[in-house]
């Protein structure tokens, strides 16, 4: 039997190489413009298109999906064609991945900026994306299974298992989380409403962490780790135990993201618990990965890609074994909503999957180029500002969430709230912010100093698109029975997928029935409780568009300090009629679940206008295109039957009203307005999202008075 | 010496030894011997030496031998070794003690490069195993093993390979089932714990849903994860033994069914996520309470490390013949480093054998024609021929494996304690079981039913079960950190009980090779000629260690050659008077030395010094002396005498010590101590122990290296960690102790778990709880335990 | 909250995924060996020299 001569496609990994650092510094420079908006609003430029509220989500999609996605798939095609001694399955399947997935990713950098968005947090895109999204990661699996089909080497290293697990889950997460009803070619409703939305939504987001930014990063550490030290990883059967472990726990860990909401409370506690088991599993793969360096922390000491890994590492094990420390509901109760969260996030982020991705590129980009690395001392520097970068990011965020939620939580001796303005607790916390801006700054900087090491290296070598290798071909299995004769056996692998995929068409069909099913759904109804009016709708849609879920939450906890500050708690009732579902995540701004008739209309025109005019010192921006720009009625109509379709008890035939009704609430409103010598044309958006916020929370008020 | 110091040592590109001569050279590259060097010159043949990219010295040293592999091309052979042959293809698994680093690894897997007739070869690397693919057409096993031995890798080959039948035993699934437990474990925990939480009446809907999923995730639990243990629970009723298995079952049935009962009738929410637990820790203590090491085996016997086959002239021509076709009359030829697989006469040639396989003795005898020699002797030098006197399985060594010892099932020793407290406690459960039914029965047939049910959940042993092997496991871990293996936990147990020690000398008390010489005094180089003209006609080991002294210089002529035994040697040589010997033959008063036996040589009347031959017993020596009188030491011993003096400080009492004694004799002196109602350990290290040690209730086998040959036995203990026997024994004890302390833990749970069943209302919550806790509190204890017990007796 | 339904079947069937590719392993013989495979991952399978001739 001869050997096999193949190639390596070292082409397909070194653009995705590009792609990561391109997109990289793009992303973080967003993030840092979004860091800077939140002292000095001015940073919008004045300019819809560039203000936080749609630009935030333009930060955590490019990192995660662009810088991060980029760097799994250098990792994967990589790896994957090493250690299975084979080239990827297909050259036009992992151009049309590359290229595609740039594209998802360009349309997002146009979409999100224009206001399209579900506002489920890390799946804002819109439907058509979302598409789009779905076939591309299809195709990536199909080259991947394709390669492993045709593998030449037997066993499939741990790496391999973690990308696989990567590949399924998330596409199960992705379809899960993206049922959404189409209204326009750019905008749709979420299928499920309210507390139903938020668990799909946190069952989903805690799986794209776990999933994304976690299992493909853990299979590139045991597969690079052990590359870089050259000495194999301290116990392979730890990665294999530990692999298995994670995939069992991980799913259920989602809804720690939803303590203390309206979801029931067992589904809570449930959270906790499987959150909590993480650790095992978590620590396993740290421990695992810092016990290799042992007896080599004097490579550690001179080679700068091993100090990104043990730092890598520390940052993944410190962010989980404080997530679940998260999720536990004392600690929950303070930090969640605070910018403890964001440090938290950005722990894992820039220390995990930011430093083991500059440790990987900075490993192969020289391999690839056959040739050596431009500057060691450029990359030293790297390490320490990047290091640097991390502390000065995440210190003063922690400092900072804990001083607003200690300050929103305190009380005077009389029992009234200490600070009743939220804003003062914000204004204690700008300082942090600009601290953590320049902290964001230094690890931008560290990453554009790699982007240009990183060019002069392949500059200065030759890139090899197609790396010669030498392999047996694969053998059929033979394995003994009892009486301990030989019998040929071929492969399971191909029956073994086909039941894996029969699994997954199981899960489609299923997914194609549950819509229906959930949205006659068991919440107790709040009598109260009525669909929104025509133009609070549209208003509602606006608030979407302006992304101001990012800022403002919409459930109030079951607190002294939050029912004193905002009101009575919520109920999982109030929310049946959300399409999606709008609490958030965090509170850079007070809570308006219950803002409705809090203050009067022009209050609220004004605010918009100039919200320093209101409350001085606020770090809202100013939404002056509101007024200027005109409602577009064009969509009511199929937004009433889009919500009928849904479950939402709009009449029969009101679809028909719909724009009428809008028409007089807008006038009535814009009438209050100019009670108070504002003039404004009924017709502007800013009339619609008055009406919008005006309306929260009022249903369950009324109910009270009602009932008096 | 100055120009000492300026000699730069170079060491082996190949396998980093001292070259100790320019010889051997190669694209300037030093070798130590010309095997190394061969091995170089054959991978740069191949283009693989980037072999030496992964390490710097790869390599092993090449004891220059010329092995002969012909006999694997007997078919008979052959078919004996290959796992798997059809006409395209054999595949084979050797097993080759050298592979130590990555760079075997990749030039092992590189073998098609050699010969394309070999289509796959794979390591195993803690095996240290090669599997290898190859067309019979093409390529013969012969050549294939040749190549191996030519690039320093030879296999050992040997017909009861025991490793090899290991790694194919113990393909059971247990890892699924634990698996599949673990797995419905876990989502019946999801399942259960909103029960727990509490659900909010509207939410009832879910307890229903849920408890059928949790019916459907218990009934692969019950039958197919917990399958044997009601297999093994019926099996032993059969048997008529109550064992810890029956209550298990018993618990496992009583829980499945309780539970698919209370959640059809939804008058309750069961006891699934107990059930999965209870399964998936007990399959969990049978994981860890089996331990395998790749490289040991424990069963070894002769066959393991005779020869495969042998040379025999027939009709004039060498041909391989196998061992089992070796007959009395068959004329044998043994070439350097082969081993005499049957008692023989020598007929011609110079032997000098090596008895270490045998005896422990690293000093190779010789032999003159015409004498008898034993099987297990390696011959060093060159070739001789000799004649079979016994077949294989009749000789001298072998026979002892037809003594009843060997025959006798080792099974049969001491019940372990698990298993005798098990029956008990079996019949106190169901009697208070039984006892609840009937209290309750008078009242309300439904609550006795409960109580019941309830009593056999929470008292079932789980914790009990689990005691044994984990603390089991840990000590084991313990013992095997301190390079002592044992065969499995049971040894443990035994080693508990033993109270008396008995032990070899040479190879076990003292390493193989252990009689350091120096020379005391100067010789002149006419002298040196002189000793060693005349040494070399005595076959006494000290005479022999003074000619190896000296290494080869001529023999002059001896006149008058006379030995005296115990006394030494007189000799005429070119017409010098030699007297080498001991003090009172020298000096006519017998001088005695502590730890060293000394040579006098005096010529023409002159002295001129001595040779002194220190023995080096192992390290730690006095620390097991001191284990008596709790320990009373035994000293059975095949050679001479002449080290009682020394022998007896560390055995005291003279009568303890017996000499020469043949591997027989050895076995059944075991026996009568035995009889003496005395539990013994035997250590041993050569085959001559083999009986004993298997007679011994503790049989343990001392080596200097693990991948050598060992005789059968219960543990292998590591020379280097000889000196921690003491320690071992006592831990051992405190192993046991810890077990009965967690058995006592363990009961104290069933108890507060019975004051709640006998009452019949047993939340599934608190059965939830209880198990866990209990199996946690168990592990967690024995674990910790067992550690701290090893901090004290200095193991960790 | 019917969507627990739904998101336990889903879950549950992932699980059940995983579970069968762990039975494959098994099967198969991936985890025969845990040791020697993280080694041979360090060395390569770079193209003999002679072959580039």
């Amino acid at each position: 039997m001869q050997p096999e001569n193949f190639y390596y496609d070292n082409k397909i990994v070194r653009n995705f190489g590009i792609a990561t650092v391109i997109w990289g510094i793009i992303g973080m420079t967003v993030g840092l413009i979004v860091a800077i908006q939140l002292y000095h609003p001015a940073a919008n430029m004045g300019n819809q298109y560039t203000t936080y509220g749609r630009i935030r989500p333009l930060h955590t999609n490019a990192v995660i999906f662009a810088f991060v996605g980029n760097a799994i798939f250098m990792g994967v095609y990589y790896s994957l064609q090493r250690l299975l001694k084979a080239r990827m399955f297909s050259d036009v399947l992992s151009q049309i991945h590359f290229w595609g997935w740039q594209l998802i990713i360009l349309s997002a950098v146009i979409t999100l900026p224009l206001g399209f968005t579900t506002s489920h947090e890390y799946a804002e895109l819109e439907w058509p994306i979302d598409i789009a999204i779905t076939v591309i990661w299809v195709v990536f699996g199909w080259n991947m299974f394709g390669t492993i089909f045709k593998r030449r080497e037997r066993h499939l290293y741990v790496a391999i298992w973690f990308y696989i697990a990567t590949f399924v889950t998330i596409a199960v997460l992705h379809i899960v989380n993206s049922f959404e009803l189409p209204v326009s070619s750019f905008k749709s409703y979420m299928v499920y409403a309210g507390v139903q939305d938020a668990l799909v939504q946190w069952w989903y987001g805690h799986n794209a962490v776990a999933f994304f930014l976690t299992t493909p990063y853990l299979g590139m550490m045991y597969y690079f780790l052990p590359k870089m030290a050259n000495r194999p990883i301290y116990s392979y059967k730890l990665s294999i135990l530990h692999f298995w472990a994670l995939i069992f726990i991980y799913i259920w860990a989602g809804p720690h993201h939803l303590l203390y909401t309206t979801l029931p409370g067992w589904a809570q506690s449930l959270g906790v618990a499987f959150s909590i088991m993480l650790i095992a599993p978590s620590w396993g793969g740290m421990i695992n990965g810092l016990l290799t360096l042992r007896g080599a922390w004097d490579k550690v000491r001179d080679d700068v890609i091993l100090k990104f890994m043990v730092v890598g590492l520390t940052a993944y094990g410190m962010a989980t074994f404080e997530g679940p420390m998260l999720s536990l509901k004392q600690v929950n109760s303070i930090a969640h909503f605070s910018d403890w969260i964001i440090a938290h996030v950005h722990v894992g982020a820039l220390g995990w999957n930011g430093f083991l991705t500059f440790a990987i590129l900075y490993w192969l980009i020289p391999r690839i180029y056959k040739t050596e690395l431009f500057s060691k001392k450029m990359a030293s520097f790297h390490f320490w500002i990047g290091t640097l970068g991390i502390l000065f990011y995440a210190i003063p965020m922690y400092w900072a969430g804990f001083t607003q939620s200690l300050m929103l939580k305190e009380f005077t001796p009389e029992g009234m709230l200490k600070y009743p303005n939220f804003l003062e607790s914000t204004l204690q916390i700008l300082p942090m912010h600009m601290m953590r801006s320049a902290g964001g700054a230094m690890y931008l900087l560290g990453v554009i100093v790699m982007a240009y090491n990183l060019t002069r290296t392949a500059l200065q070598g030759k890139l090899v698109a197609n790396e010669a290798a030498q392999a047996m071909p694969l053998a059929p299995a033979y394995t003994i029975v009892k009486e301990n004769k030989w019998h040929r056996r071929l492969e399971r692998k191909p029956i073994q997928m086909l039941i894996a995929a029969l699994l997954v068409i199981l899960v489609g069909t299923f997914i194609e029935l549950m819509p229906t099913l959930t949205i006659s759904s068991n919440i107790p109804t709040i009598v109260a409780v009525k669909p929104y009016t025509p133009l609070e709708l549209q208003g509602r849609d606006l608030y979407i568009r302006e992304g101001c879920v990012n800022c403002h939450s919409q459930t109030v906890r079951p607190f002294r300090s939050e029912t004193e500050r905002y009101g009575e708690y919520s109920k999982a009732g109030e929310f049946v009629y959300d399409h999606p579902f709008l609490w958030g995540s965090k509170r850079t701004g007070p809570d308006l679940a219950r803002e409705g008739q809090k203050y009067g209309n022009a209050w609220h025109y004004n605010h918009l206008m100039d919200p320093r005019l209101m409350s001085p010192g606020s770090i809202m921006p100013e939404y002056s295109w509101l007024i200027t720009q005109t409602l577009d009625t064009s969509l009511t109509r199929r937004k009433i039957n889009a919500m009928r379709a849904l479950g939402v008890p709009y009449a029969p035939g009101y679809e028909n009203e719909a724009n009428a009704d809008l028409n007089k609430q807008a006038k009535e409103i814009a009438a209050n307005l100019n009670v108070d010598h504002i003039k404004v044309n009924s017709n502007k958006e800013i009339i619609a999202i008055i009406a919008y916020i005006q309306r929260l929370g009022t249903d369950v008020k009324a109910n009270k008075t009602a009932n008096k | 010496m100055p120009e000492t110091e300026t000699l730069v040592k170079t060491s082996c590109y190949h396998c980093g030894d001292e070259c100790l001569t320019t010889a051997y050279q190669m694209d300037q590259k030093q070798f130590c011997c010309q095997g190394c060097q061969r091995v170089y010159s054959i991978l740069s043949g191949a283009g693989l030496c980037s072999y030496y990219n992964y390490n710097d010295h790869p390599g092993t040293t090449r004891t220059r031998t010329d092995k002969r592999f012909d006999y694997l091309s007997d078919p008979a052979i052959l078919a004996e070794l290959l796992d798997y042959t059809d006409e395209r293809l054999s595949i084979i698994t050797l097993y080759i003690p050298q592979i130590h680093c990555s760079s075997c690894l990749w030039l092992l897997e590189q073998l098609n490069r050699f010969n394309p007739a070999i289509h796959y070869s794979r390591v195993d690397f803690l095996k240290k195993q090669l599997v290898v693919r190859y067309d019979p057409r093409a390529v013969s096993l012969q050549q294939l093993v040749e190549l191996l031995n030519d690039i320093g890798y030879e296999p050992q080959i040997s017909l009861q390979d025991v490793i090899k039948k290991q790694n194919k035993a113990g393909k059971d699934n247990l890892v699924q089932r634990i698996a599949v437990a673990g797995f419905c474990f876990g989502n019946v925990m999801l399942l259960s714990f909103p029960e727990y939480f509490g659900l909010s009446g509207y939410e009832r809907a879910f307890s229903h849903f849920f408890g059928y999923l949790n019916i459907l995730f218990s009934l692969p639990v019950v039958f197919f994860s917990g399958r044997e243990y009601f297999v093994s629970a019926w099996h032993n009723l059969k048997n008529k033994i109550l064992n810890i298995d029956f209550p298990l079952a018993l618990g496992i049935a009583v829980l499945f069914i309780r539970t698919v009962a209370e959640i059809l009738t939804h008058s309750g929410a069961g006891f699934a996520d107990t059930l999965c637990g209870l399964v998936f820790f007990l399959l969990i203590g049978k994981f860890v309470q089996r331990k395998t090491y790749y490289h040991i085996s424990f069963e070894r016997d002769y066959r393991s490390f005779f020869p495969v086959a042998v040379q025999v002239i027939l009709d004039g021509k060498e041909k391989p013949l196998p061992l089992s076709d070796l007959v009395t009359g068959h004329r044998m030829v043994i070439r350097h480093n082969e081993i005499i697989p049957a008692d023989a006469i020598l007929l011609k040639g110079q032997a000098l054998i090596d008895f270490s396989f045998v005896t422990g003795e690293a000093v190779p005898v010789n032999k003159t024609l015409g004498e008898i020699i034993y099987a297990g002797g390696r011959q060093t030098g060159e070739a001789i021929e000799m004649e079979v006197i016994k077949p294989v399985s009749q000789s001298y060594l072998t026979q002892l494996w037809n003594n009843e010892a060997f025959t006798r099932k080792q099974d049969n020793r001491i019940k372990t304690f698990n298993e005798r407290v098990s029956k008990y406690f079996t019949i106190v459960l169901i009697s208070i079981a039984v006892g609840t039914l009937l209290a309750w029965l008078p009242f309300s047939f439904r609550l006795g039913i409960n109580a019941f049910t309830a009593v056999l959940i929470v008292a079932c042993p789980c914790a009990l079960a689990l005691s044994t092997p984990f603390t089991m496991s840990a000590a084991l871990s313990i013992f095997d950190r301190n390079l002592f293996y044992l065969k499995n936990t049971a040894v443990v147990e035994q080693m508990a009980r033993i109270n008396t020690l008995v032990m070899d000398k040479t190879g076990t008390i003292t390493t193989g090779s252990s009689k350091r010489i120096e020379l005391g005094g100067k010789l002149t180089g006419e002298q040196r000629q002189l000793i060693y003209s005349a040494c070399v006609n005595s076959i006494h080991p000290l005479s022999r260690m003074i000619c190896q002294y000296f290494g080869d210089l001529e023999k002059l002529p001896v006149l008058n050659y006379k030995e005296v035994a115990g006394k030494g040697i007189t000799a005429n040589i070119n017409g010098h008077q030699l007297r080498i010997g001991s003090g009172d033959l020298i000096f006519g008063y017998f001088t005695e030395t502590k730890l060293m036996t000394r040579v006098y040589l005096m010529i023409d009347g002159v002295y001129l010094g001595y040779f002194g031959f220190y023995h080096e017993y192992r390290e730690g020596m006095k620390q097991i002396a001191e284990l008596a009188p709790a320990y009373p030491l035994y000293l059975l011993s095949g050679d001479r005498d002449h080290e009682r003096s020394e022998l007896i400080r560390y055995f005291h009492d003279d009568r303890h010590l017996c000499f020469e004694q043949s591997p027989q004799q050895k076995l059944n002196y075991i026996e009568t101590l035995q009889q003496q109602g005395r539990q013994v350990m035997m250590l041993g290290d050569g085959l001559n122990d083999s009986g004993a040690l298997k007679q011994s209730d503790l049989g343990i086998a001392v080596t200097d290296n693990v991948n050598n040959f060992s005789p059968g036995s219960d543990a292998i203990l590591d020379g280097r960690s000889f000196h921690k026997l003491p320690a071992f024994l006592r831990f051992s004890k405190d192993t046991v102790r810890i077990i009965h302390l967690s058995f006592v833990i363990s009961l104290t749970y069933n108890l507060v778990g019975l004051s709640y069943a006998v009452t019949g209302n047993l939340s599934p919550l608190v059965a939830a709880v209880l198990m866990p806790l209990s199996t946690v509190t168990i592990i967690s204890f024995t674990t910790l335990a067992t550690h701290f017990a090893a901090k004290r007796r200095k193991l960790i | 909250m019917s969507i627990i339904y739904f998101l336990i079947g889903c879950s549950v069937l992932l699980a059940l995924i995983f579970l069968g590719a762990f039975f494959w392993a098994q099967r198969s013989g991936q985890n025969d060996d845990l040791y020697t495979p993280a080694m041979r991952i360090l060395v390569d399978d770079e193209k003999p020299a002679e072959d580039k001739k």
